[in-house]
């Protein structure tokens, strides 16, 4: 009988969930919202819904991201560190250091052969993570998701000297009066946040072999300026999002397949799928 | 509230005695107001403590008071009084804690604010400090205290060591800087002598000062038991049982806890009962203060299978006889060279390995005489002389030794609204992650 493994990623913004079986069965990414426990369940019963499974065909499933402790269903517990490196493993092979940009806060990870070695985190302020770029795009009046190819029009990137999230807005709100075209501020703030994710990684030892995952590596013009800093091409996944689910659900087949090995059958959660609820 | 917290099933009963000792020490200050006895605003490593009490002036360490206003939540009136007056919550809030509470004390006419943790600090006759580099607000922290305290007279002295030049040899240096440190001890004596009105009893510092070498032997011998494995102690009780060694120095109980701390430790070996369920790591506590407010997170890190067995934070002594002392007659002499060599006696040992500080030759021996596994930094942003070098510690370490597992949690000393306990734990758990992948890979 063919078995499937589930990871579900519980990001500050974002919920994804991956199965796989001997490939990426199905996915979903949905917005995250205070409701962890509601949202886990219903993103996960549509990953099903789309690979034609039940519940009960999944033989483990693995949680990460922030609000992992918040899924009564998972098997395990798993930090979005390690799964991160499980799934860009899986997916480019070569790669040596991961730059995830998630909305509250960003990391760096260094990996050998899809281990994690090392890795730095900010999570104590904005700057340098997706709800910097939030704040600016909001600030500016340009949608989100446009904001990379529009930088990549620029003329010349701004010099923002703040990489504070609140000092950066006033920062661009001035320059914006002052006639600075909005393209370039934007590319300004690419070039801010890529300095400052350099200068993290520059804690662990770099190497040419750099992946980026998360919502920030949707933006193509901050991608550009990282690799302006990194001075090497930057690999981006297929879908970037769901590089931690994905890993997640790799983490648990290899757990369960580990376990069988043994000679052992991992048991369940005994808290099954329930059916979504405001109150539950 | 911490207090509310349960204690560690696996802490060892001479940590449940330390409150007592804190306790002691606060309420000391306050019974020796009733009774005439002279009470001075110290600090702690300032090399003073056996002058001190060898002149019966009862210390009121301001750290300590900052700390335990901290682990009760309840440091954030003094912080905000501070501030009020302009202190900066980038300062130490060791200082501003207790400037906030000499503040609000001054504006009740010396009457104890309602609710001071633990029954508070009395109100000193003196302020003995000294400007060192450890800690660069002691400069001006008992002139800014000062301030508020108008007529409580403030010595300021210094206590200095040879800066590290890898291309330097330090012995010649030593000297100099023993007799400067000398002379700045018999300033604090004739100090004291001026504002208690008595003179000092020599052979009684000389007595206390030899019973503060005993209590720094006993207390390395008493740490080196765990080395054991698994270890009968960590970190988060050695975060307790520092206290003596750092705020009663030259007292006969300091020399005592430790030798009762000392027989505990060989029995839990004896017993192979380790401070968790299961070792899986050692860690080394690499640097930095910790959150007062956040010590249950060594119960987190415990809870995960990982222990500290060994710290360089507040473990501010070393067997006498490793550092090689000049014999002297002169206490202050003794006292001075003690200082000096303590932080002096890395120094040959990283000029041999190019490219290492005596700051990171300490993790190296501390990572292979207690065979850790990783090493934890804390960051707090408030210290800077001490915490600034963190990250430049963690990177040579990882350059000139090994490429070992490192994580620099992040927070502060008092202030608690830095701390995140989710991502606190979250960092954790992606180094023990970490810890556990290197495990695997044999390394």
């Amino acid at each position: 009988m063919k078995q499937y493994f589930a990871g579900i990623d519980i990001g500050s913004t974002m919920t994804k969930v991956a199965i796989v079986g001997d490939t990426l069965v199905s996915s979903v990414i949905g917005p995250t919202g205070p409701e962890h426990r509601r949202l886990a369940n219903k993103v996960m019963e549509e990953a099903l819904n789309k690979a034609g499974l039940d519940f009960e065909d999944l033989s483990y499933v693995v949680a990460t991201g922030y609000g992992r402790i918040n899924v009564p269903f998972a098997d395990k517990q798993i930090t979005e560190i390690t799964c991160h490196a499980k799934g860009i493993y899986s997916l480019l092979p070569t790669a040596e250091i991961i730059v995830d940009i998630g909305g509250q806060d960003s990391k760096c990870i260094k990996l050998k052969a899809g281990k994690v070695i090392s890795f730095v985190m900010n999570d104590k302020c904005a700057a340098g993570t997706g709800r910097f770029l939030e704040v600016i795009a909001d600030a500016l009046g340009v949608p989100l998701e446009k904001l990379g190819e529009l930088s990549l029009s620029a003329g010349k990137a701004a010099i923002i000297s703040n990489t504070c999230t609140v000092f950066a807005e006033q920062e661009v709100t001035s320059q914006l009066a002052n006639g600075e075209p909005v393209a370039n501020l934007i590319a300004g703030i690419h070039e801010a946040i890529a300095v400052r994710i350099y200068s993290m990684a520059n804690k662990l030892k770099i190497s040419p072999d750099i992946a980026i995952t998360g919502g920030g590596a949707k933006n193509i013009g901050l991608v550009r300026a990282l690799e302006g800093k990194f001075g090497c091409q930057v690999l981006v996944p297929p879908e970037p999002l769901l590089t931690g689910a994905i890993g997640a659900a790799i983490v648990g087949k290899e757990t369960y397949e580990n376990a069988a090995g043994r000679g052992e059958t991992l048991k369940r959660s005994t808290m099954g799928l329930q059916a979504a609820s405001f109150f539950s | 509230m911490a207090d509310d917290k349960k204690p560690r099933a696996l802490a060892t009963q001479a940590a449940a005695k330390i409150p007592k000792f804190v306790r002691g020490n606060m309420s000391a200050t306050l019974k020796a107001k009733e009774e005439g006895k002279k009470v001075a605003y110290a600090y702690i490593n300032d090399g003073q403590d056996e002058i001190m009490r060898a002149m019966d002036i009862v210390p009121a360490w301001g750290e300590s008071f900052s700390g335990v206003c901290a682990a009760k939540r309840d440091a954030e009136q003094y912080l905000q009084k501070a501030e009020s007056d302009n202190f900066s919550r980038s300062l130490c809030t060791y200082a501003t804690c207790t400037l906030g509470f000499d503040m609000l004390r001054e504006e009740m006419g010396g009457e104890m604010p309602p609710g001071a943790p633990w029954g508070g600090m009395g109100r000193p006759d003196m302020i003995i400090g000294s400007g060192q580099q450890l800690c660069d607000p002691r400069f001006k922290w008992p002139q800014a205290t000062q301030h508020y305290l108008q007529d409580v007279p403030v010595f300021v002295g210094s206590m200095y060591y040879p800066p590290w030049d890898p291309n330097m040899d330090h012995k010649g240096q030593e000297k100099i800087y023993v007799k400067y440190a000398t002379e700045e001890l018999r300033a604090c004596v004739s100090f004291c002598e001026k504002h208690i009105g008595k003179k000092m009893d020599w052979d009684k510092l000389a007595a206390l000062v030899d019973l503060t070498d005993r209590t720094w032997d006993i207390f390395i011998d008493t740490y080196e038991l765990r080395k054991a494995i698994p270890t009968p102690m960590d970190t988060g009780d050695a975060m307790n049982t520092m206290v003596p060694l750092t705020f009663n120095l030259g007292t006969q109980e300091a020399y005592d806890f430790y030798a009762d701390l000392n027989l505990e430790l060989r029995q839990k070996i004896e017993q192979k009962q380790g401070v968790a369920d299961e070792e899986k790591y050692r860690i080394l506590w690499g640097a930095g203060l910790p959150s007062w407010f956040a010590l249950g997170d060594f119960q987190y890190f415990n809870s995960k299978g990982a222990v500290f067995p060994v710290e360089t934070t507040y473990r501010n002594a070393e067997k006498v006889e490793r550092l090689n002392l000049p014999k002297t007659n002169d206490p202050l002499e003794h006292i001075a060279w003690r200082w000096v060599r303590f932080w002096t006696h890395w120094y040959d040992k990283a000029r041999n390995r190019p490219g290492s500080i005596p700051k990171v030759e300490r993790i190296i021996e501390y990572i292979e005489d207690y065979k850790c596994d990783g090493v934890v930094f804390h960051s707090a942003f408030s210290c800077r002389s001490w915490h600034a070098g963190i990250v430049q510690q963690a990177e040579i370490l990882r350059k000139i030794y090994k490429d070992i597992p490192v994580l620099i949690m992040e927070g502060d000393i008092v202030d608690i609204s830095s701390y995140n306990e989710a991502d606190t734990h979250n960092r954790i758990d992606a180094f023990i992650e970490a810890l556990e992948t290197v495990r695997s890979k044999g390394n």
